[in-house]
């Protein structure tokens, strides 16, 4: 089985996602948007087909789901009218709006806090962490680590003096 | 048989006899006396206990091969390369239960917790008295002890225990609870917090650092990007693998004398049936245990950063007898902000105290179980979560809250929808006065069990006690899909355990094995 097609927001998905940004993301990532998108068509990468597609289909819907009432796409609201029109989404009788709202939230506010910018706010540094870990590791249990890494490989067979073929010379 | 030029393998170090999707230069036809299929916590075990014994064995990995240098801190990316469908599998019912499962060399052991716990006797006597696996636990100890000698299985050290865990046991202490030091497989975690992703600090006794370096020592071959299509076979009896490397599509055949399939409880039974194989006790596919989890939040005056310091230091055993277990994990900002309801300002109100949270999980053991339907060839679970464990759940939110309130905690957010966030003890005990139905909780499992049990029964049972489907014929299975029911404890070393005798019977077995 190979990959599709490494996926892409078309133009449209763009446009309804960034204009998202400013009603899921904290005030503070609202200039982070365009990254904050991008971010999304990674983990939209990952996904199955099937899965990226009912994503893709609840968003054309979102974005149509506007226009009675708004006489706009979703993707051209801003403001309030972008705050209650997602809100009302969010708190709809119908379970299909509330799933896509909540999936779109749920991408949207991961991709957010993946910006290095974001995870600073928050104090989350794990580079340096992770760098400090692994020094303290080596520097003070060496001779263990290296110990378990020679028993990883030394004999030790199952059924002792058991050999079923000859190793190759 | 003519077998076409094996691709290039790798030669440096530890990668020497890895191939990868870039190694293929075209269709390929080995042959083998084993072929395993999957590198996790069955495939690795049981294709290094076998190479080690002489063995011919070839390892097929869906996942890419990845080693401890290439784990970083990008959480994102390495959810994306690690998880199947970068972490978007899902249960299908009401509630949806989100899994995952590990998609790398080493399979999910690469992003487990590493936790390291012997199947309960308990369940080991059930499975004895009503199932027929007569003497399983005296017979499962020896193996037991030679994983936990092989992955390392210890104690934390203290000093690397982290602040979140600390304030569980104050918690699980001050109620009088009792809690134990987590045992996991690890050789020195100094508190990376990363297993999840990849431990970048090589302390992680994962199968990609134990098992399958020891299976490549005693020349194993291992295969990853592989997809298998089907196992081969004439009439009952398999006789090899046909995959696909993924990127090119290039074909690569395996011919075997024993085919091992360790795909997991998902993948496996989906491979049996899409291969043409059949189970006349109707069990292939169902038994789906998932142990569902959920979550809580709390948030504490004082500083946590429970993202240094080792993963899941202690387990609260006070409840086990009643199917719950409680531990504290930490996630990265991103995947606890993307749990929470809140949005906009209120989110950034709310992450601005990520330092001062302690994210803490309880497990359930489940009473009912799900399917595995195949559907175009490609697996779909089914589970829908019990009345009885959705009420279990709800009374473990309560007493994990309690727990956090005597620990200090401030503020809880609960797992379920349009849940009022707790202030005190009183707020968390009159959740109790209305039931929450399955459908308002917010499930996830990392612990996928069930789907081709094990038993002597064959009108009952998928596989045989050692894992040899009933009714085939040089095919067996050593994955957490044999457990007949869930085990109420992280499975990972019941599979290595179980992989592990797997292995010792087709080495008391192997002249029938390689005659074939």
């Amino acid at each position: 089985m190979t990959r599709a097609r490494a996926y892409r927001h078309s133009h449209t998905a763009r446009l309804v996602l960034r204009s998202l940004v400013p009603v899921i993301c904290p005030p503070e990532a609202i200039p982070l948007g365009d990254a904050i998108v991008e971010h999304m068509a990674l983990t939209l990468r990952a996904f199955p087909a099937a899965i990226r597609l009912g994503f893709l289909a609840g968003l054309a819907g979102y974005d149509l789901g506007a226009l009675p009432r708004y006489r706009r796409r979703a993707r051209s609201l801003r403001g309030d009218r972008a705050e209650r029109y997602y809100a009302a989404w969010e708190a709809s009788s119908a379970r299909l709006q509330v799933t896509v709202a909540r999936v779109i939230k749920q991408l949207m506010s991961l991709s957010c806090y993946e910006q290095p910018e974001m995870m600073e706010r928050v104090g989350y540094r794990p580079g340096p962490w992770i760098a400090e870990a692994t020094r303290r590791r080596l520097t003070l249990h060496r001779d263990d680590a290296e110990r378990q890494a020679q028993q990883v490989l030394a004999p030790d067979p199952l059924r002792p003096g058991v050999r079923v073929k000859q190793a190759p010379a | 048989m003519t077998a076409s030029p094996a691709p290039a393998v790798h030669e440096a170090g530890p990668t020497r006899n890895v191939i990868t999707r870039h190694d293929h230069r075209g269709d390929t036809t080995i042959a083998a006396d084993v072929a395993v299929i999957g590198s996790g916590a069955g495939g690795a075990t049981i294709a290094a206990e076998l190479a080690e014994a002489g063995f011919d064995v070839v390892v097929l990995e869906d996942g890419s091969y990845y080693q401890t240098r290439d784990f970083t801190a990008d959480s994102s990316a390495m959810t994306r390369q690690l998880y199947r469908d970068g972490g978007s599998t899902m249960a299908i019912g009401d509630p949806p239960v989100f899994y995952q499962e590990g998609r790398a060399v080493g399979g999910s052991t690469v992003i487990n917790g590493g936790m390291s716990w012997r199947t309960p006797e308990t369940v080991l006597a059930r499975w004895d008295r009503e199932l027929g696996l007569a003497g399983i636990a005296r017979e499962l100890e020896p193996y037991f002890e030679r994983v936990e000698r092989r992955i390392h299985v210890a104690p934390m050290d203290p000093e690397a225990i982290g602040n979140d865990n600390l304030l569980l046991k104050r918690g699980a202490d001050a109620k009088g609870w009792k809690i134990i030091g987590n045992l996991r497989n690890q050789a020195h975690c100094t508190g990376s917090n990363r297993c999840a992703f990849g431990c970048p600090t090589g302390a992680k006794q994962s199968a990609l650092v134990s098992y399958i370096p020891r299976a490549l020592h005693y020349g194993a071959r291992v295969y990853a990007d592989i997809h298998v299509d089907r196992v081969t076979r004439r009439g009952r009896r398999a006789t090899g693998v046909v995959g696909t490397v993924h990127g090119s599509g290039h074909k690569l055949t395996v011919h075997a004398k024993l085919v091992v399939a360790a795909c997991g409880a998902i993948h496996t039974p989906a491979l049996l049936v899409r291969s043409g194989f059949r189970s006349p006790s109707g069990q292939l596919g169902r038994n789906l245990a998932m142990h569902p989890n959920v979550k809580v939040v709390a948030i504490f005056d004082e500083d946590v950063t429970g993202w240094k310091g080792v993963h899941q230091a202690f387990q609260v055993r006070e409840f086990q007898d009643q199917g719950l277990l409680f531990a504290a994990v930490n996630l990265p900002p991103a995947l606890l902000a993307m749990s929470f309801p809140h949005r906009g300002a209120a989110l950034g109100q709310l992450m601005q105290h990520y330092d001062r949270m302690v994210l803490a999980g309880m497990l359930c053991e489940d009473t009912t179980t799900g399917r595995i339907r195949t559907i175009h060839g490609r697996p779909q679970a089914f589970y829908q979560l019990a009345g009885a464990d959705a009420a279990n759940l709800q009374r473990g939110v309560v007493l994990l809250s309690e727990l956090l309130f005597a620990a200090g905690a401030r503020r809880i957010y609960l797992p379920f929808h349009r849940a009022a966030e707790l202030t005190g003890p009183d707020a968390a005990r009159r959740l109790l006065e209305r039931p929450i139905p399955p459908r308002g909780w917010e499930v996830v499992s990392v612990h996928l069990m069930g789907t081709c049990r094990m038993g002597t029964d064959r009108s009952a049972a998928v596989t045989g006690r050692f894992g040899e489907v009933h009714d085939a014929a040089g095919l067996m299975i050593a994955d957490a899909s044999l457990f007949p029911t869930p085990i109420g404890v992280n499975p990972m070393e019941t599979v290595m355990a179980l992989a592990t005798r797997a292995a010792g019977y087709v080495i008391d077995n192997a002249a029938r094995f390689l005659a074939a």
